[in-house]
């Protein structure tokens, strides 16, 4: 595997996509003086987890920096009008 | 005035039961109808859909749902869609539902959408064959929600999509990636047969409101961008003329 930073973040982006584990197309993925970093939002602390998992699967060993934060569902806001 | 619900984005899967039962469950207190506006699944797997319709069996109110990108990664989008269907659910793609709200007729015409980017930085269905199927794809698609529309006569009328037909709701996305979340040739369908509101997911990052070349107001309301179960939207006309449903492709009553 090509370990050009572009080209590493390019494959990570395409497991994340494709692992049936996780099928995110919105984490963004920054390598960083021999870091991995996983950022944006995630449904449940599972997919959290296995997000990473998924990358150290394809990076054993890796320094992972996992800044996933679960989205927590607030209360809806108050209806806006529309009108014509 | 109608209230209208709607979401999009909620990517279900096995791991999903229970997240949303307490959020929805108040709905019809809140709103006439439930949009639904795509990537129902995370990879499009019947079992998921078949968590979500049973999450959806709180909600006392229509719902009225397109598939969208995600609901057709396994190949088991007609599966998807019976999941729900089964449920009292309508689907739509390339098709349109009319309820009668309040004395009033909504209309809703339904296509998940496809991409090919916006006025001034789009594709062309120019070049090699798999170059010109995703544009042709997207004209198709296009097509038939005008067509929706067009013989859609209800007093309200929304569109509902998946990928988004203008660029003020993608704000917030990366402009490399703008062709892959939606097409001018959506707004142009729009526009030209007309609607009073239009609703769409897809773009995770984006921005809630924008408006076709029109006025026509559109509404991003996925899940991660709301960050939360639902947007309610009151939509009022002030220049109306009464339509009763003629020739429909589907009456669902509200009781």
């Amino acid at each position: 595997m090509n370990s050009d930073y572009q080209y590493l973040v390019g494959e990570l982006q395409h497991v994340l996509a494709t692992d049936q584990r996780v099928n995110m197309l919105d984490i963004k993925v920054i390598v960083r003086n021999g870091k991995i970093y996983l950022i944006g939002q995630v449904p449940t602390e599972q997919r959290r987890n296995a997000v990473e998992g998924v990358v150290l699967e394809l990076l054993p060993g890796a320094e992972v920096r996992n800044e996933l934060t679960v989205l927590e569902i607030k209360t809806p806001r108050q209806p806006e009008n529309i009108h014509d | 005035m109608i209230k209208i619900a709607a979401i999009a984005d909620v990517h279900f899967s096995e791991d999903s039961r229970g997240r949303f039962r307490a959020h929805w469950s108040g709905l019809h207190e809140v709103a006439d109808i439930l949009l639904i506006g795509g990537d129902l699944t995370t990879h499009g797997a019947a079992n998921q859909a078949a968590v979500l319709a049973q999450e959806l069996e709180v909600v006392k109110i229509p719902i009225i749902a397109v598939l969208g990108n995600h609901d057709y990664h396994a190949g088991q989008e007609d599966k998807v869609r019976s999941e729900l269907e089964r449920k009292g659910i309508a689907v739509l793609e390339g098709e349109h539902a009319i309820f009668t709200v309040n004395g009033k007729t909504v209309g809703i015409a339904g296509t998940k959408g496809f991409g090919g980017g916006f006025a001034g930085a789009c594709g062309s269905a120019f070049g090699e064959p798999e170059m010109k199927s995703f544009i042709y794809y997207t004209e198709q698609l296009a097509m038939q929600l005008e067509e929706s529309l067009r013989v859609m006569q209800a007093d309200y009328r929304i569109a509902l999509l998946h990928y988004s037909p203008v660029k003020e709701t993608l704000a917030g996305e990366r402009l490399e990636i703008y062709p892959f979340l939606g097409s001018y040739l959506l707004a142009e369908a729009i526009d030209t047969a007309g609607a009073d509101l239009v609703v769409h997911g897809h773009a995770h990052h984006g921005a809630e409101k924008g408006r076709t070349a029109r006025g026509i107001p559109v509404r991003n309301v996925a899940l991660p961008l709301l960050g939360c179960a639902y947007a309610l939207y009151n939509l009022e006309k002030f220049n109306q003329v009464s339509h009763q449903p003629s020739n429909p492709a589907i009456i669902y009553p509200i009781d």
